[in-house]
């Protein structure tokens, strides 16, 4: 008896994790479909002067879509070689104690707070090079942020590998090249991909650090080069909930929403389907 | 040659952004310490324009917030841990898993959005609120975010109890309670308590969702207990006003010092988490 009541206070407790996240999805889905029409993306012609000036721009949300993947894109393609490099003098040099020093590291800079690594972008990047509000110190700031997770993920990828195939390829006289690109990567490659998968959809989903350092409202259209300013995702959904009144505005933020999620939904299945093949090995 | 060039770079540039980062971050706040001494981490007043830095409202509605959630996500999060590893039959495990993965997927921003849209409309009709912006709308929303971490390192604390010890359990003629609540959890704990340890640490530094729904107002609540009035954290505090702050002012290094707190905190709590403890006899 007493164990039948033990089991349904803890369903009972168990069903908020069950229940809310498909309660905001179907709530995102019933507040952002609607807009999801022609001239939101900026595809049809016609002119919608009658929306507050930083709504009326003739390509729709195309910018801030464009500049988020970019950020994204340009943060993991400066993380990946580095935690690549890392992990491999992680296997190839480090003796036992650095090794242990190096995940103490990694696990220490996992937990800081996003926002200040913003913080930290903004005063060297922003001010001290002076770079400005710019892709380049959004995108550096974001690779700091992914590089111990994406490092952490590759060293586990690597030490999956079976150590007999490491030290039977050692024993053919392999150089560590040779080992690296025809023992270590068909081995390994499809956890790397997983890892690169969920390093993108983390950086999609990050607003506090490119608030101050990447990011600006209106004004920018398309970024010109690395040092203009761009508009993404995230903050403009920022914007437009402070603005919270306007029934339009927040019409058009869920929408931008629901583009967003689906954009790291969309990431996180392909690494989830990645890593069950890789699994499956 | 290039291979071990290349190590040596990726080595030297990760070396060089962490000291980097623990550099400026000290150096942007060291001129406010300098100043104005370690006093304003317990003043209760934050006028900017008065030069008056309390850190202490910030501080008291940041532990409120997590304080809220942790309340709230460590029993959902545990329970739905336990329902999905000990009670449910394995095909179920991914829908459970699914709906974890879904809960962790979404952004912190559209997180705001939901709860601007959601919460504090049912908050200000339910309570009778003027309005809904508060440290209670705050914590609600950081127990939301915070159940998938607390979740996952359960499930993985549940999955990884030796066989041996269910076993023995069963063999004694031990019920499922008694099994859960003598053998299983007892092992399962020093996990638990570190995911507790980081999802604080996570709870701590969430910034944009907390931001739309706390309020953003810099007093201590009245009474200090009252948690249904606007508030403010560390985090939202350093998002509201980075933006205006000009670079070099005293509340420019105020605000690296408010930075600088949560960074310290922060480390320390996945110290703790980390650190290996003793486990428990076998026996």
């Amino acid at each position: 008896m007493a164990n039948r009541v033990n089991k349904i206070v803890l369903c009972l407790l168990a069903l908020p994790a069950l229940l809310v996240p498909l309660l905001c999805l179907s709530y995102l889905l019933m507040r952002g479909l609607p807009g999801l029409d022609s001239s939101f993306f900026g595809l049809s012609t016609l002119e919608q002067n009658r929306d507050g000036a930083s709504l009326s721009n003739q390509h729709g949300i195309v910018p801030q879509i464009v500049g988020s993947v970019l950020l994204s894109a340009l943060a993991c393609s400066i993380a990946m070689p580095l935690a690549l490099g890392l992990s491999l003098f992680h296997q190839l040099y480090a003796g036992r104690h650095s090794r242990s020093f190096m995940a103490h590291i990694l696990t220490t800079f996992q937990s800081i707070p996003p926002l200040v690594y913003g913080l930290c972008g903004l005063v060297v990047f922003v001010h001290l090079l002076k770079w400005g509000i710019s892709l380049a110190a959004g995108a550096i700031v974001l690779a700091m942020i992914v590089l111990p997770v994406l490092t952490l993920n590759t060293i586990h990828a690597l030490e999956r590998i079976p150590l007999a195939l490491t030290e039977s390829a050692r024993s053919l006289g392999m150089s560590a090249g040779q080992i690296i690109w025809h023992v270590w990567r068909p081995k390994a490659w499809r956890s790397l991909l997983t890892g690169l998968f969920l390093a993108l959809a983390r950086t999609l989903s990050e607003t506090a650090p490119i608030l101050f350092t990447a990011t600006v409202f209106s004004g920018v259209i398309w970024p010109d080069s690395l040092l203009s300013p761009v508009t993404s995702l995230q903050t403009h959904i920022f914007y437009l909930a402070q603005e919270a009144v306007d029934e339009r505005i927040l019409a058009h933020a869920w929408s931008s929403a629901l583009i967003l999620v689906t954009l790291v939904i969309m990431f996180s299945v392909i690494a989830h389907f990645l890593n069950r093949h890789s699994a499956k090995q | 040659m290039w291979l071990r060039s290349w190590i040596i770079f990726s080595v030297i540039i990760s070396a060089a952004l962490i000291v980097l980062f623990v550099g400026f971050l000290a150096n942007a706040s060291l001129p406010f310490f300098a100043d104005y001494g370690l006093s304003p981490i317990i003043g209760s007043e934050w006028y900017p324009y008065e030069d008056l830095y309390g850190f202490l409202p910030a501080l008291l509605g940041s532990a409120w917030a997590i304080l809220i959630a942790l309340a709230i996500a460590l029993p959902c999060g545990l329970a739905t841990a336990i329902v999905s590893v000990e009670l449910l039959p394995q095909r179920y495990q991914s829908a459970v898993n699914l709906c974890i993965d879904i809960l962790a997927g979404i952004p912190s921003v559209v997180y705001g959005l939901l709860g601007i849209a959601l919460l504090l409309p049912w908050l200000e009709s339910n309570l009778d609120l003027l309005s809904g912006h508060s440290l209670l709308a705050a914590g609600l929303l950081l127990s939301v975010m915070i159940l998938p971490t607390i979740t996952r390192l359960s499930q993985d604390a549940l999955h990884d109890i030796d066989i041996s010890y269910r076993e023995a359990a069963n063999n004694l003629g031990l019920n499922w309670s008694q099994q859960l609540i003598s053998v299983l959890l007892p092992q399962a704990w020093p996990s638990i308590r570190s995911a507790s340890l980081l999802a604080t640490g996570r709870g701590l530094g969430e910034t944009i969702a907390v931001m739309l729904v706390v309020g953003s107002i810099d007093r201590i609540p009245e009474p200090w207990y009252n948690l249904l009035a606007p508030a403010q954290t560390i985090t939202s505090r350093i998002g509201r006003e980075m933006g205006e702050a000009s670079v070099g002012s005293s509340q420019w290094s105020a605000l690296m010092a408010c930075g600088l707190v949560l960074t310290l905190a922060v480390t320390l709590l996945s110290l703790i988490a980390h650190t290996p403890h003793k486990r428990m006899a076998h026996g």
